[in-house]
């Protein structure tokens, strides 16, 4: 585990609300206006919001610069971040469930399943062999059989 | 008489065993620290496809009854809350486990968290109706004002206002992608047909809430685990259960009032609850050494909260916590719209879910006593195995809602997201509230507008709309208030 500063954090998150509102007032130029007749049209509520999430987020760093300029002596908020390996370890992890959506349908439950479960359990750490291969085929066995023949909920 | 054959579906053997499954699963999903209860029903509202409602909507209400209950396994056992509603517990709980009677506090923790439940579903069972007929009188404006009464929740649900907010207003964006609900007009989908009906709401809770537990699990795995204590006899004495009797009674009421506010959740009712128990003791210095009615306050008002947080959901369709909020989606699975129209439409599946509420307390009373003794093998599953189980429910859940791929990255995207708002201090509670109340409140606010031809001095006008507004106002400026007020006590001291 390594500490970040949450007004830092705060800063940047502030910075990257700031830049998604832009894009988002820039795709809400683009909406319709549709056939009514009110001023409260398609586009009202996501402006106000919009513009609601820019200013706040002007806020949430200004409150930052001014928390980081009054921190002294007594020291300041940290986040809990994880250190570098485990953050790597989370990215793959993150690519790994975006293939998984990927696979699950045209491959199809059963081969998706078995092939992330295995090595998702690998990247978290899990060596024992039998806990590796056969957990995954038991689990993914019932799971299917469990929503396919008890709950008859179709799966790919 | 009508009445009592509602309540005939729910003595049929297959709803019954439904209901104590449920109760069972979300008692372990509670124990489990960092499994909490909005995730055990996010996770399981697939399992209620081919149910009836009332069998499906009982299970998801057996879960969440028993997941909150569960939380006070770990606290106990373990010192760490398995649920923020248990957070109170571990005060009290931990101490008596260290000194040897883990068994004891669990015990006090169940008849607890049982008359809590128990008090709070006469409660609902009353109330909810008499609500439900004052609601069918409101036209959009009502509604604007109420679902906007709703958004201030997400003042009280995030520890930082600031964050709070921001979250509340993403989510409400974030609800506006896909058709608009008065013209149709496409709003943000990218071309991607998709999205054209928006971010499906199961898939997106199910992201927000379990998945983005497993990217914290995986973060925790290989930390230590603590030591589990040994858990021995399960009985309070008569003379602690003496002892314990106005902590539970003002724990229960008080988790019940606290419960219908919406917003407020279990976890700020067991920590008023607790204070007051305190404040009203003969003997104050005693709480936080391992003092019995410590535990009878915390876990009688965090189930209280249970039974009552439905009170608003099923009256007015504004849910009373985040787990209901998460039941909503539940209820649009069954094609059910909560709100005072339901008790005309679906009285069956109301008073079904009333008798639900009562069955579910007595199983988890059932459950909770009978395994006492088991509670600390429970904790001992594998969190590696627990982990990758979850995500394969995540992906079945997601999937099978509208047999929809896209549904998945969806559920993916917003788990990621659900992660890092927890890490840096965003509200995910508040977030699902706004996915669920912006809609609504879109909606009215412009058929409101079209209807009083743009004039909106008019369209706030009536009487219930300005109290609902004047809510608003109050539940907005109390977080303000109520520090200035804890600076002056502070002072004062």
């Amino acid at each position: 585990m390594t500490d970040l500063r949450e007004s830092k954090a705060d800063i940047w998150i502030g910075g990257g609300l700031l830049a998604f509102c832009a894009f988002a007032a820039w795709r809400t130029l683009r909406i319709k206006q549709g056939f009514t007749t009110s001023i409260a049209g398609p586009s009202f509520v996501p402006w106000i919001m919009v513009g609601a999430t820019a200013v706040l987020a002007a806020f949430l760093i200004l409150r930052a610069l001014r928390r980081q300029r009054a921190a002294g002596a007594d020291g300041v908020a940290v986040i809990a971040m994880p250190d570098r390996r485990t953050l790597l370890r989370l990215g793959v992890f993150a690519l790994l469930l975006a293939a998984y959506s990927a696979a699950f349908f045209p491959i199809g439950y059963l081969p998706a399943t078995l092939v992330t479960f295995v090595l998702g359990l690998l990247l978290i750490g899990e060596r024992k062999p039998w806990l590796l291969i056969g957990f995954p085929v038991v689990m993914t066995g019932a799971v299917y059989l469990a929503f396919t023949e008890l709950l008859s909920v179709w799966l790919p | 008489m009508e009445t009592l054959s509602y309540l005939a579906p729910l003595f049929q053997l297959d709803v019954m065993w439904t209901i104590a499954l449920g109760t069972l699963g979300g008692l372990i999903i509670g124990a489990l620290p960092g499994l909490t209860a909005t995730m055990g029903v996010a996770l399981l509202i697939p399992l209620t496809f081919g149910m009836t409602p009332v069998m499906g909507l009982n299970m998801l209400i057996g879960i969440y009854i028993g997941g909150i209950y569960g939380g006070c396994v770990s606290s106990i056992l373990l010192r760490t809350p398995g649920t923020p509603a248990s957070a109170a517990t571990v005060l009290d709980g931990y101490p008596m486990a260290q000194r040897g009677e883990a068994g004891k506090a669990l015990g006090m923790a169940t008849i607890a968290s049982t008359i809590g439940g128990l008090v709070s579903a006469v409660v609902l069972a009353t109330l909810a109706p008499q609500l439900a007929g004052v609601a069918l009188q409101f036209g959009a404006p009502e509604y604007f004002a109420l679902a906007l009464f709703g958004l201030t929740i997400i003042a009280s649900l995030s520890g930082d206002i600031l964050k709070g907010a921001i979250s509340g207003i993403l989510g409400i964006l974030i609800s506006t992608v896909g058709a608009d609900p008065i013209s149709g007009v496409m709003r943000y989908t990218f071309g991607v047909q998709g999205f054209a009906s928006g971010f499906a709401f199961t898939p997106a809770l199910i992201g927000l809430f379990a998945l983005s537990e497993v990217f914290t699990q995986i973060e925790r795995i290989g930390l230590r685990e603590p030591a589990i204590t040994l858990v021995k006899n399960r009985w309070p004495s008569r003379a602690d259960m003496h002892e314990s009797r106005g902590a539970l009674v003002r724990g229960s009421i008080i988790g019940t009032i606290i419960g219908i506010i919406p917003g407020t959740g279990s976890g700020t009712a067991s920590w008023i609850a607790y204070n007051e128990a305190r404040r009203t003791s003969k003997t104050p210095e005693k709480f936080g050494t391992g003092h019995m009615p410590g535990i009878a306050a915390t876990e009688s008002a965090n189930n209280a909260v249970c039974a009552a947080a439905l009170i608003p959901l099923l009256a007015l369709g504004i849910p009373g916590d985040v787990v209901t909020a998460v039941l909503m989606g539940g209820l649009m699975i069954q094609g059910l719209a909560p709100g005072p129209l339901l008790f005309q439409t679906n009285p069956e599946i109301v008073v079904g879910i009333f008798g639900g509420t009562f069955m579910a307390t007595i199983f988890m009373f059932i459950f909770g006593m009978a395994l006492i003794p088991v509670f600390s093998r429970i904790l001992k599953v594998p969190r590696r195995l627990l982990t990758m189980s979850i995500v394969i429910f995540c992906f079945i859940g997601a999937f099978s809602i509208n047999l929809n791929p896209v549904d998945l990255y969806t559920m993916v995207g917003f788990g990621v997201l659900g992660w890092g708002m927890q890490k840096f201090g965003f509200s995910q509670a508040a977030l699902c509230i706004a996915l669920i109340l912006g809609p609504m409140m879109e909606a009215n606010f412009r058929r409101g507008m079209l209807q009083a031809g743009d004039d909106l001095i008019a369209m706030l006008s009536g009487p219930i709309t300005l109290l609902f507004l004047a809510l608003t106002a109050l539940s907005l400026c109390w977080p303000m208030i109520a520090a200035r007020r804890a600076a002056r006590r502070t002072q004062t001291n």
